[in-house]
């Protein structure tokens, strides 16, 4: 039942795939998007089942052997536990919505088979990276989604800035799945079979060296997937696809795939304090970087990209702190609130004619579009953290996580990612008080109708959901018993949650540093503007926030430059300058040699008979001196 | 055979050579093919003179080739200079020098 439940859900994304691609053109719209999210809501249906029928307990199934190469064998096998099968869920869930999203957003689209086929493919291969349990079947998954994410970033492929995207982000996560392969030979060079059963199993017996080797190839692999400090510079343009694929990608797939590969491998992790540390250090390092960037951002799906890497630093943090149930836990609230804004945001484009400026938005939506307004409340709500929406109780629990561990070092990403929050509250409300209370609306262009019901009905479900979420994993003080953490402690290799902090005392600085933000917030950018000196829009140090802090010029400087100017030194210089010169070069020599040769061809039929009859005679001469 | 053989032989180059100056000389298509059919004529002289020299048949079974040939040369060729006079109103092979460029 559980196996089977977790086949179906695997495969029916695929399914949907194959569809597309072979009878997309042949059927009608209405079927392809029809059978696209029927796929996905199969699939959905199938990880619920294999949860509930399977609870509590871990399962794997052998789907076929893939190849084998002496010791080594790859096989496309499952392993069912909580942690894979609650991602299962929470992938379905929010690709679901993000499908049935993408049927009113894309309305009018030519590519929407393509479009189609490549969102039921990645919700496939984000579900294989979450149910595999061979690592090389993983990787599948995880190249898998560097593809579909090319693909749908750069959806609109007519426009050289997205497809310049598209590659960039190819290419940066790319950067980062080189250490996952190297990281599955290492293992299996260290007699580890690559799987995650197996890793879980003998973690142990894997030297401190190795360990620590090991967990930080996976933390670079993670780091290019979910966009963490050295190589988060492609999410914030991974914007240029469609809303709902950017929220596909931040939620539930690509940027959580990278803090779920350390939830799943973390019994490797735990085996060197040093690598925690950095994983930590990463974390927080991001998410005080991804904050104080989205604060400076005009965009609004800038604003929203960069708080992804902000937020999923805090679950890198986690993780780094010991506790992937804490990670888990903001990963889930995380992808409903941040789908949620999303999904609001493209309502906000679609109906202000894309505009992307929220400067240019304005009180008027509050009035006009309050189906679209409250659920973006909430959500921003959920982002600053402030009790009791559901972001609240997963920073809480991050927090104490990072309290809980001893030692100066944690102490001091504590404080870095209480930093963090605050700013993130105040670039959460920042965004609220422009989009929506603003008073430069330049909303002529605004048209409530072009947002269909269907589009703002889906954000409801989900603004409940960002209320409701919290209960997931209630501190122990309230009276409920960290559920999520419980269910996760079963599978293998998880620790229990964090013990010995005042969960209170952390709830309260929590919630303190949320209203900070909002005090912060209303008094730049609320009614109290006038009193105050707004944070001046164009300063230097803002400019930098607005860049990122320059790290994407900076690779464009050291990186990306000289290899264009390398690569046109080939052009020019090697292939045209040499390459050519010498090929016509011998073209002209060829020509010279043979003008001589080109004054017989004179077009005259007499020459030509002339020719021919002296090379008769010629012919019949030699005939005759070798005959005597 | 009462004729010797060198005297067919030179009478058959003889025409040959005025067959070959014919169509060498002349700018008339209708002359070159003329000329050709000339050249062959000779050449069959040959064969059959070489035939009757040494009593072979194989020169003569020949010469009953070259004419079969040279028939059906003459039929495409005036079909050609036909199409050709048709196309351009000219006889003159100096004119048809396209294949050069």
């Amino acid at each position: 039942m559980v196996q089977s439940a977790a086949i179906l859900a695997l495969i029916l994304p695929l399914l949907g795939f194959v569809f597309h691609v072979a009878a997309g053109r042949f059927v009608s719209r209405r079927t392809v998007e029809t059978a696209a999210c029927a796929a996905i809501l199969g699939s959905l249906i199938g990880a619920c089942l294999a949860l509930a029928a399977g609870w509590g307990q871990a399962g794997s199934v052998t789907l076929f052997p893939w190849f084998r190469a002496g010791d080594f064998a790859a096989s496309f096998d499952l392993l069912l536990d909580p942690l894979s099968l609650l991602m299962a869920v929470l992938v379905g869930f929010i690709s679901l919505l993000v499908h049935c999203y993408s049927v009113p957003f894309m309305r009018g689209d030519p590519g929407y088979i393509r479009y189609y086929g490549y969102l039921n493919l990645f919700v496939f291969f984000m579900l294989a990276v979450a149910l595999a349990d061979n690592l090389v079947f993983l990787f599948l998954g995880w190249e898998g989604m560097g593809l579909c994410s090319y693909s749908l970033i750069g959806h609109w492929f007519h426009s050289g800035e997205r497809t310049a995207a598209a590659r960039k982000a190819f290419l940066v996560t790319r950067t980062g799945d080189v250490a996952f392969l190297i990281g599955v030979a290492l293992l299996f060079a260290q007699g580890v079979d690559p799987s995650v059963s197996s890793i879980q199993a003998q973690a142990a017996s894997l030297s401190g060296g190795t360990a620590a080797l090991l967990g930080l190839l996976l933390l670079w692999a993670a780091a290019g997937k979910s966009a963490q400090f050295p190589l988060l510079v492609w999410l914030p343009d991974a914007m240029a696809g469609p809303t709902p694929v950017s929220a596909l990608i931040h939620a539930a797939t690509m940027a959580a795939s990278g803090v779920y590969l350390l939830a799943r491998l973390f019994p490797v992790l735990a085996l060197s304090p040093t690598v925690l540390l950095g994983i930590g250090a990463v974390g927080t390092l991001t998410a005080l970087w991804g904050a104080a960037s989205a604060l400076a951002q005009r965009d609004i799906k800038r604003v929203l990209a960069w708080s992804t890497l902000s937020q999923v630093g805090f679950m890198m943090l986690a993780i780094g702190a010991g506790d992937p149930a804490a990670s888990m836990f903001h990963l889930i609230v995380h992808a409903i609130f941040k789908s949620l804004l999303f999904l609001a945001a493209g309502c906000l484009i679609q109906a202000l004619g894309e505009e992307h400026d929220i400067f240019a938005m304005g009180g008027k939506l509050r009035h006009r579009l309050p189906h679209v307004f409250w659920p973006f409340f909430f959500g921003v709500l959920a982002l600053a953290a402030v009790p009791p929406f559901s972001g609240f109780w997963s920073k809480g629990r991050v927090l104490s996580a990072v309290l809980a561990q001893p030692g100066a070092g944690y102490t001091a990403l504590a404080l870095a990612a209480s930093a963090a929050a605050l700013l993130t509250s105040l670039y959460a409300f920042r965004l609220l008080l422009l989009a929506f209370f603003g008073r430069s609306a330049r909303t002529d262009a605004l048209r409530p109708e072009s947002v269909p019901g269907s589009m703002s009905g889906i954000l409801w479900p989900l603004a409940l959901l960002c209320l409701m979420a919290g209960t997931l994993d209630l501190p122990g003080h309230w009276g409920a018993s960290n559920w999520l953490t419980g269910v996760l402690a079963s599978a293998p290799g998880l620790p229990h949650g964090p013990e010995g902090v005042s969960e209170a005392l952390v709830a309260l600085l929590d919630s303190a540093l949320a209203l900070a933000g909002l005090l912060l917030a209303l008094l730049a950018y609320g009614p109290m503007e006038r009193f105050f000196p707004r944070i001046p829009e164009g300063a230097r140090l803002w400019n930098l926030m607005a860049r990122g802090f320059g790290l994407d010029g900076t690779y464009e400087r050291i990186l990306a430059r000289p290899y264009r100017s390398g690569a046109n030194l080939l052009w020019l210089r090697v292939e045209q300058g040499l390459l050519e010169t010498a090929s016509s070069g011998a073209a002209a020599l060829l020509g010279r040699a043979s003008s001589g040769v080109r004054l017989w061809t004179t077009g005259r039929l007499s020459t030509y008979l002339l020719m021919l009859l002296a090379g008769l005679v010629l012919i019949l001469l030699i005939a005759a001196g070798m005959r005597s | 055979m009462i004729v010797p053989l060198e005297h067919v032989l030179v009478l058959a180059l003889a025409v040959f050579l005025m067959g070959a100056g014919c169509a060498l000389l002349r700018r008339n298509l209708i002359m070159i093919l003329l000329g050709v059919e000339i050249m062959l004529n000779a050449s069959g002289i040959a064969f059959v003179g070489s035939s009757l020299a040494w009593r072979e048949l194989h020169g003569q079974a020949f010469v009953l080739f070259i004419m079969g040939v040279a028939a059906a040369e003459v039929a495409v060729g005036l079909a050609l200079v036909v199409y050709a006079h048709r196309r351009t109103g000219r006889l003159d092979a100096d004119h048809f020098s396209k294949l050069r460029e």
